[in-house]
C-alpha cells in the first residue's frame, strides 16, 4: 500500500517538475492585463494538454498547465460517508484560509476536493523544488490527517455512547 | 570552472544588457525600473536608475557603436535612452501597440530596432531625421499569437521571429530611405517591407529564443517541448534539423560560433550543442558542473521499488513512506535562466565569453576558453 502511494506521488512529482516551466506572460486579449491563462482560457494556444493522474477511481490529480500558470486539482480518497464529511469540512477550512497558503485556490475545480494555482510569480519568489515538495507533502499529509480525524471521531463516538448507555445499566 | 564571475544584483532579473566596453550592465530587477551598474575595482556600484516605464520592463538592448539603450515594457511603450553628460535622456517611441511589448533588439547597423509584442505584431522602428522622431512600422496579421523573440540577420534586412503559436518566421524589413539596395543579399533581393520569406512549422508547442549564427547561414530556435531546431539555407528550400534533449525546455539560445550553440532555460544550467564536420547538431553536455544532490540516486528508483516489492520489501520496508524530496536543479543559477547575452570583443565572429541572468537575480559571466573539450568548436 505504501509503495503504491509512493509511486503515485513520484509520478505527480515528476509531472509537476516538467510542468512547472512558467514565465511572465501578459494577456493577449486585454490591454495591460496579466492574469493566469489557465483560469481565463482566452487563447487556446497558450494552454497545454491537461494531465490526469489516477491512483484509483476515488483518488486522482488533474494538472492543467498554461504559459504562465499551473493548476493542480486533487480528489482525496473518501471510503465512506464519514470520510466524505470530514474531507469536505477539513478542506473547506483550509480553502477559507487560502491566502495563508499563497498557492491554494479558494474554490476547487468542479469534481475535485481542493485546487492549487501556481503562477509565474510564485516561481519567481519561491524555489521550484520546494513548491513541488509542498504539494506532495500536502497530499501525503491530507490522507494521514483524514485518517486521524476519523479515528478520533470514532473513539469519541464510542466514549460518548458508553457514557450514555451507562445510565441504563 | 566555466563561470568566471557571479554577482547577485537583485531578487529576480528579467533581462540584461552590457555597455559597449562591458564595464557597465543594465538590467531590470523584475519591476518597472532599469538599473545600471558599473564595476569599480571588484565592486559593483549602482550608477543610474532609469524610471520611465510603469510596468515590468521586458526587454533591454544596448547598442554597441552608438551607445544607446532601448527598453520595452509591458506598458506598451518603448524608450530610447541617450547618454548626455552623466544623465540618460529618454525619447519615447510611439510603437502604436495595444498590447505589451515583449522583446527588443537593435539591428546590426543600429539604424533600426525591432520590437516583438503580445499584439501579435512586430514593430520595426527607425529614426526620422526631419521630425527628430522614432517612427514605427508594423508587420501585422502574420503571427497567430504573441511574438516571443526576434533576431536580426547580419545583413540588417532579414528578421526572424518566434511566436507562441509554435512557428518561426523570417521577414524582410527593407525600409526605403533607411536601407540601401546594395545591402540586400541572397534570396530576399526584391522583397518589400513586411514580406514573409519563410515560415517554419516544426514545433508542436510555443517557440522561443531565436538567433542567427554569426554568418547568418544558420538559424536556431527552441520549442517548449524540449527541442531545439537548426535551420540552414534560409530561403525557398530550408534544411531543418531537430535535436531533442531529455531535460527541461530552453528559453533562449546563443551562437558562440558557427558550430556551437549555448541554450539556457528552465534547467538552470547552460546546455552546449555543437555541430560536427558534416553539420549534424547534437547535445554535448552541460556547461556547469551539476550539483550532486542527495536525492539524486533516488530519482530513478521506481524500478528498484518494484524490485523491493518483489523481494519481500526487506530493504525498503517502512522507509518507503519517507518523503522523497525533489532534486534541486543547476549549480550557479538556482532558478530559470531567461536571458543570455554574448560578450563580444574585437573580432565579430568569435565569442568566448557570455553572460546569463535569471529569475534568481544573478548575472553570471561564463568563459569557454577554460573548457578544453569545447575549444575546437569555437
Amino acid at each position: 500500500m505504501a509503495n503504491a502511494l509512493r509511486l503515485y506521488l513520484a509520478c505527480i512529482r515528476n509531472t509537476l517538475d516538467a510542468a512547472m516551466c512558467l514565465q511572465n506572460f501578459p494577456c493577449q486579449e486585454v490591454e495591460r492585463h496579466n492574469k493566469p491563462e489557465v483560469e481565463l482560457k482566452t487563447s487556446t494556444e497558450l494552454l497545454l494538454n491537461p494531465i490526469l493522474i489516477c491512483r484509483n477511481e476515488a483518488e486522482k490529480c488533474l494538472i492543467e498547465t498554461s504559459i504562465n500558470s499551473l493548476r493542480i486539482s486533487l480528489k482525496v480518497k473518501q471510503a465512506d460517508e464519514l470520510e466524505n464529511i470530514l474531507t469536505k469540512k477539513f478542506l473547506r477550512f483550509l480553502s477559507m484560509r487560502a491566502e495563508a497558503f499563497q498557492v491554494l485556490r479558494r474554490k476547487p475545480v468542479q469534481g475535485y476536493d481542493i485546487s492549487f494555482l501556481i503562477t509565474n510569480y510564485h516561481c519567481e519568489e519561491m524555489q521550484k523544488h520546494k513548491l513541488i515538495d509542498f504539494i506532495v507533502q500536502f497530499m501525503e499529509d491530507i490522507d494521514k490527517e483524514i485518517n486521524e480525524l476519523k479515528m478520533s471521531m470514532n473513539t469519541r463516538g464510542r466514549l460518548v455512547a458508553t457514557e450514555f448507555l451507562k445510565q441504563f445499566v | 570552472m566555466a563561470a568566471i564571475a557571479v554577482h547577485q544584483f537583485a531578487q529576480c532579473i528579467t533581462c540584461h544588457a552590457w555597455s559597449p566596453d562591458h564595464s557597465m550592465v543594465a538590467f531590470c530587477p523584475n519591476n518597472n525600473e532599469v538599473h545600471i551598474y558599473k564595476l569599480f575595482q571588484d565592486k559593483w556600484e549602482k550608477l543610474h536608475v532609469l524610471q520611465k516605464h510603469d510596468q515590468i520592463v521586458s526587454g533591454i538592448d544596448w547598442s554597441a557603436r552608438s551607445n544607446r539603450i532601448v527598453t520595452v515594457s509591458h506598458d506598451r511603450n518603448s524608450y530610447v535612452w541617450n547618454q548626455e553628460g552623466s544623465e540618460w535622456v529618454p525619447t519615447l517611441v510611439i510603437l502604436r501597440l495595444n498590447r505589451a511589448a515583449l522583446c527588443v533588439q537593435w539591428s546590426p547597423k543600429e539604424n533600426k530596432f525591432a520590437v516583438g509584442s503580445g499584439a501579435k505584431t512586430v514593430c520595426i522602428c527607425y529614426y526620422e531625421q526631419e521630425n527628430n522622431w522614432w517612427v514605427s512600422k508594423l508587420i501585422r496579421k502574420k503571427h497567430e499569437s504573441s511574438v516571443t523573440s526576434i533576431a536580426w540577420h547580419p545583413n540588417n534586412i532579414l528578421l526572424a521571429t518566434t511566436s507562441t503559436d509554435g512557428k518561426c518566421r523570417v521577414f524582410s524589413t527593407f525600409i526605403k530611405g533607411v536601407d540601401t539596395k546594395d545591402s540586400k543579399v541572397g534570396p530576399s533581393s526584391d522583397s518589400k517591407f513586411g514580406e514573409q520569406i519563410l515560415q517554419l512549422d516544426l514545433s508542436f508547442s510555443w517557440a522561443f529564443g531565436v538567433k542567427w549564427s554569426p554568418s547568418g547561414n544558420t538559424l536556431a530556435y527552441v520549442g517548449h517541448n524540449s527541442m531545439i531546431y537548426f535551420v540552414d539555407d534560409v530561403g525557398p528550400s530550408p534544411l531543418a534539423q531537430t535535436v531533442a534533449f531529455r531535460d527541461l525546455p530552453l528559453r533562449d539560445v546563443l551562437f558562440v560560433s558557427e558550430k556551437m550553440v549555448i541554450g539556457v532555460g528552465f534547467d538552470c544550467n547552460p546546455l552546449v550543442f555543437a555541430a560536427d564536420e558534416t553539420g549534424i547538431w547534437t547535445f554535448l553536455r552541460f556547461l556547469d558542473e551539476r550539483k550532486t544532490s542527495t536525492s539524486g540516486p533516488k530519482y530513478g528508483s521506481q524500478f528498484s521499488e518494484a524490485f523491493g516489492k518483489l523481494y519481500g520489501q526487506s530493504k525498503y520496508g517502512v522507509s518507503n513512506d519517507a518523503v522523497e524530496s525533489s532534486r534541486t536543479r543547476g549549480g550557479v543559477h538556482e532558478n530559470c535562466i531567461n536571458c543570455v547575452v554574448p560578450l563580444r570583443e574585437g573580432g565579430f565572429t568569435r565569442t568566448t565569453r557570455f553572460s546569463t541572468s535569471g529569475l534568481d537575480g544573478k548575472i553570471v559571466t561564463w568563459n569557454l576558453e577554460s573548457q578544453e573539450d569545447l575549444l575546437n568548436y569555437l
